[in-house]
């Protein structure tokens, strides 16, 4: 059974891809393929000017940390057994580039750029809040600075209040590093809100893309119009009272 | 999480129960291998605080036994010299945990030998024997214990970890070793080892057979539990930042299989044990003059030991105690790593 | 019907696995074995030769293997020097005394697991359950080495069981009646230090396996509709937990076997367990890789019955592997 079929998109450095998709339409394992966790049957990925399908598993090794992976689970990607520092500084420690002591201040620097403050760096994950997971999740992601960012619906386990701030750090975060995301979720509305692109995927196949806007306003394909109707039942009230 | 109350009175009891046998030294009165040929099958001395003329003594005291005229396992206290008891006295030397040498012992008789487990067929002092035995039979069944866990998880962890072929054939050869009652197989490598060896190399001997039969379902267990860490989302993350496999074994997967394998020991130890006392029972274990529970036990075979001497019988019950802890610490450990479940047995993988 | 096809041959090559596990301890040692069979002055030195021959020693391994498992499915199982006669014809008698004996303790282990672990799940948390609890606790930390030493001073400290033996002797010239209480009596000790080693952890398991189902909604909807709580018991509560059970039951057999190897031994019991420990003395190789070949395949034959019995209570079973 394919999971995906013909894929073609680009992404820039500094812009944002949304690929919106129903649950099942193969978005995961498109993340998964993205951070070369997992080979595609046929196909190329090009990153950098690199063809990454043609590399065997050592030279992956290193072009890796380039291609970062934040998850949709915040629970499920943080070793519940280590501390916020530790798990944030664990890819500068795989890296093996810095002394500890280093290490340790970089981690700190990254939990507050994530908004964490650096009392709570001896905290086991239990004890932080899905937004702030989240955010460790993030910091992580980014201690080994990456140039692509690969956000699995980070966000869709996340209350609505807490997505919206979220959201915003990765804007800001982007804005001060310049690097690409692929913003893969099932929400066209948040989709909109935060990427430059958007593509549509229906069972395993692009069926539309092009500019976020252009998308959002005028739908052309069945899917993406279900996507869009999807994200119009949740008007605040005080539009309709207005009516 | 630290442990609950329960685990660690069990923790605290097992403890104690090891360190006074690790300490047989010290609490046994006299040396092990001391024989007295003039005290066979002597039975256990009985402690008085009321000597012959009715007088009343705060400090305890035995008489010397001896053997009745005629009788060769008849014995009479001789009533004319109590032996007071006293504690902390200076008797044979001994090297505490084997490397402090020592004089003193819990306690000891003056001017006799005080048996209280009786003696056996030597003369040697039955309650010395037993603790000193428990040294071997307890550590044996600990290395055993510790070979077979590590045996079990390198091969679950490889089966885990590596999977395809790998895994597919160590699993068959874990299901043949499972197939086998566990006994014969024992008895089985037993056989075709050397049977005239020294308690030494005899101890390793049961050590190593005991540990390798035993490899199986421990790599079962501890397979399971690496294949679902394997999917885990941060084994992942860690990989995407470059981490060897050996990393991600190291630091994040065979770390879940602690508890797994905790559990596992607190079952297979009293299990171990009992295997070196049936082992040493039938002649196929540690053999004389070093001393084991189950070689102590053996005597029982012939019918004049076992109609006439009954103390001979009390290594049975020194068991009984240390199982009695590893059943209700593995009950515990259950409860701690699943506390939702209520209804587990605490038998668990037992035997 | 596929079920069953599928199971017998994965016994069949489960016992093909296990004889070559066995053929392989064999080979650990072999010379070491010849040297200790050369020392020992019983064995006349033409026999040490002559078994040499047999062996083939100089022959790479897979041939060994190969003539000595054609030699055992022909139901050649070596020759035993020790008692100079077949090992086959040895084991023979050993086995049937040693499945009499299983037999009946299962029989008998499982006939009190049941009543008593049911009594036990339904009255949860009351005196009898917490009684049986205590008491099979109490027997699990006894050892079944314990148990049989204790059960034949017993025997020997009261005369009302013999201590040992399958037979009284000059048994076989009594009446039937007679010899057949005379055997029961012989069986009673054995069996009963079986029981009592097998059954707490049986009970404790069925107790669970009851109090999983009695909680269940489909028991509770049949409550309601009136059923007698006799009915319930016994046509679906028993149904529902049947699956744990059999496999349990399947497991316990492992267990039991190896319990009775000691037991045998202790109490004297004439069955494959002191065969196999006199063997190991003598050095009689043949009698040994029989007596655990013998084992391994009454293990599984019991496992297959339990497999039987699954297929048989459980219709799930039965449809599982139609085309799809």
């Amino acid at each position: 059974m394919t999971a995906l079929d013909s894929l073609s998109f680009t992404v820039a450095a500094g812009s944002t891809l949304a690929i919106v998709g129903e649950s099942g339409s193969g978005k995961s394992t498109l993340a998964l393929c993205l951070a070369c966790l997992e080979r595609p049957t046929a196909g190329r990925i090009e990153f950098g000017g690199r063809e990454l399908t043609a590399l065997r598993e050592p030279e992956l090794r290193a072009v890796r940390p380039q291609i970062q992976l934040v998850f949709q689970d915040p629970a499920g990607s943080l070793n519940p057994r280590l501390t916020a520092l530790e798990i944030v500084s664990e890819p500068l420690m795989v890296q093996g580039k810095l002394t500890s002591a280093e290490r340790g201040a970089r981690a700190r620097g990254l939990l507050e750029r994530v908004g964490l403050s650096p009392g709570m760096a001896g905290r086991a994950p239990a004890e932080f809040s899905g937004g702030q997971r989240q955010r460790l999740a993030i910091a992580r992601a980014l201690a080994i600075e990456p140039r692509l960012l690969i956000l699995d619906e980070a966000l869709s386990a996340l209350d609505a209040s807490v997505q919206a701030q979220i959201a915003n750090l990765l804007l800001d975060l982007q804005d001060s590093s310049g690097f690409a995301y692929v913003f893969i979720t099932h929400d066209l509305r948040m989709a909109a809100r935060v990427a430059d692109a958007i593509a549509v995927l229906e069972r395993g196949r692009i069926v539309e893309q092009g500019a976020a806007e252009q998308i959002v306003r005028h739908p052309e394909h069945a899917a993406t119009r279900a996507l869009v109707a999807a994200t119009l039942r949740f008007e605040p009230p005080r539009e309709r009272a207005g009516g | 999480m630290s442990a609950p109350r329960s685990l660690r009175v069990w923790i605290f009891a097992l403890a104690g129960m090891h360190a006074v046998i690790a300490c047989a030294g010290f609490f046994a009165p006299y040396d092990p291998a001391e024989q007295d040929r003039e005290r066979p099958y002597a039975p256990p001395a009985k402690i008085h605080f009321r000597d012959a003329r009715g007088e009343f003594h705060a400090r305890p005291f035995v008489y010397p036994m001896h053997l009745r005229e005629g009788a060769f396992d008849q014995y009479a206290e001789d009533t004319a010299k109590p032996a007071a008891i006293r504690w902390f006295v200076a008797g044979a030397r001994y090297h505490l945990l084997g490397i402090v040498p020592c004089r003193v012992h819990l306690f000891g008789a003056d001017g006799a030998r005080v048996s209280l487990a009786g003696t056996d067929g030597y003369g040697r002092d039955m309650l010395s024997r037993l603790l000193y035995g428990g040294q071997i039979s307890l550590l044996a069944g600990l290395l055993a214990t510790a070979l077979a866990l590590l045996a079990g998880l390198l091969i679950g962890a490889a089966a885990g970890y590596v999977g395809g072929w790998t895994d597919e054939i160590l699993m068959r050869l874990a299901e043949l070793f499972l197939a086998l009652p566990w006994l014969y197989l024992l008895f089985a490598l037993r056989a075709f080892l050397p049977l005239a060896v020294t308690p030494l190399e005899a101890f390793f001997l049961v050590v190593v057979v005991i540990g390798v039969v035993g490899w199986a379902r421990p790599a079962r267990l501890v397979r399971g539990v690496v294949l679902s860490a394997k999917e885990r989302d941060y084994v992942r993350a860690a990989r995407g930042f470059g981490a060897s496999n050996g990393y991600l074994l190291r630091r994040h997967i065979l770390p879940q299989t602690s508890s797994v394998l905790l559990t596992q020991a607190a079952i297979l130890v009293p299990q171990y044990v009992l295997a070196e006392v049936t082992l040493s029972f039938l002649g196929l274990g540690v053999p004389e003059p070093a001393p084991s529970w189950g070689n102590l036990l053996a005597s029982m075979q012939q019918y004049s030991v076992l109609t006439s001497y009954w103390w001979m019988a009390l290594p049975a019950l020194a068991l009984t105690p240390f199982f009695l802890g590893y059943l209700g610490l593995a009950s515990a450990l259950q409860r701690w790593a699943d506390p939702s479940n209520m209804k587990a047995v605490g038998t668990e993988g037992w035997r | 019907m596929r079920y069953l096809v599928r199971r017998i041959a994965h016994v069949v090559v489960l016992l093909f696995g296990v004889s070559l596990l066995t053929f392989l301890f064999t080979a650990l040692a072999p010379g070491k074995y010849f040297d200790e069979m050369r020392l020992d002055p019983q064995i006349a030195p033409s026999r040490v030769a002559a078994l040499r021959a047999e062996y083939g020693l100089d022959r790479p391994l897979p041939v060994r293997y190969a003539r000595w498992a054609g030699a055992v499915l022909r139901g050649s199982l070596g020759y035993s020097f020790a008692y100079n006669a077949p090992v086959s014809s040895l084991l023979r008698v050993r086995a049937r005394n040693t499945l009499a004996l299983a037999i009946t303790s299962t029989l008998m282990a499982w006939g009190l697991a049941l009543p008593l672990g049911i009594w036990s799940a339904e009255r949860e948390g009351r005196w009898p359950d917490q009684l049986i609890t205590v008491a099979t606790g109490a027997l699990l930390i006894l050892p079944d080495l314990v148990l049989a030493l204790g059960l034949l001073l017993f025997a020997v400290r009261t005369g009302w069981f013999p201590a040992g033996g399958m037979a009284s002797v000059g048994a076989e010239s009594l009446p039937w009646a007679a010899r057949m209480r005379d055997a029961a009596l012989h069986l009673a000790l054995p069996a009963l230090a079986l029981v009592l080693s097998t059954c707490p952890m049986l009970i404790r398991h069925v107790r669970a396996a009851f109090l999983e189902v009695l909680d269940s909604g489909f028991l509770r909807a049949a409550q309601a509709h009136g059923i007698p709580r006799r009915r319930i018991l016994f046509r679906y509560a028993l149904r529902a937990a049947a699956n744990p059970l059999i496999s349990l039951f399947g497991f316990s057999l492992g267990t039991l076997l190896s319990g009775s190897l000691i037991v045998e031994v202790v109490m004297s019991w004439p069955g494959l367990g002191p065969m196999l420990l006199e063997a190991i003395l003598a050095r009689d190789l043949h009698v040994v890789i029989g007596g655990v070949l013998l084992s391994t395949v009454l293990l599984a034959c019991g496992n297959l019955a339990a497999d039987l019995l699954l297929y048989w209570a459980d219709p799930r079973i039965r449809t599982e592997g139609a085309p799809s």
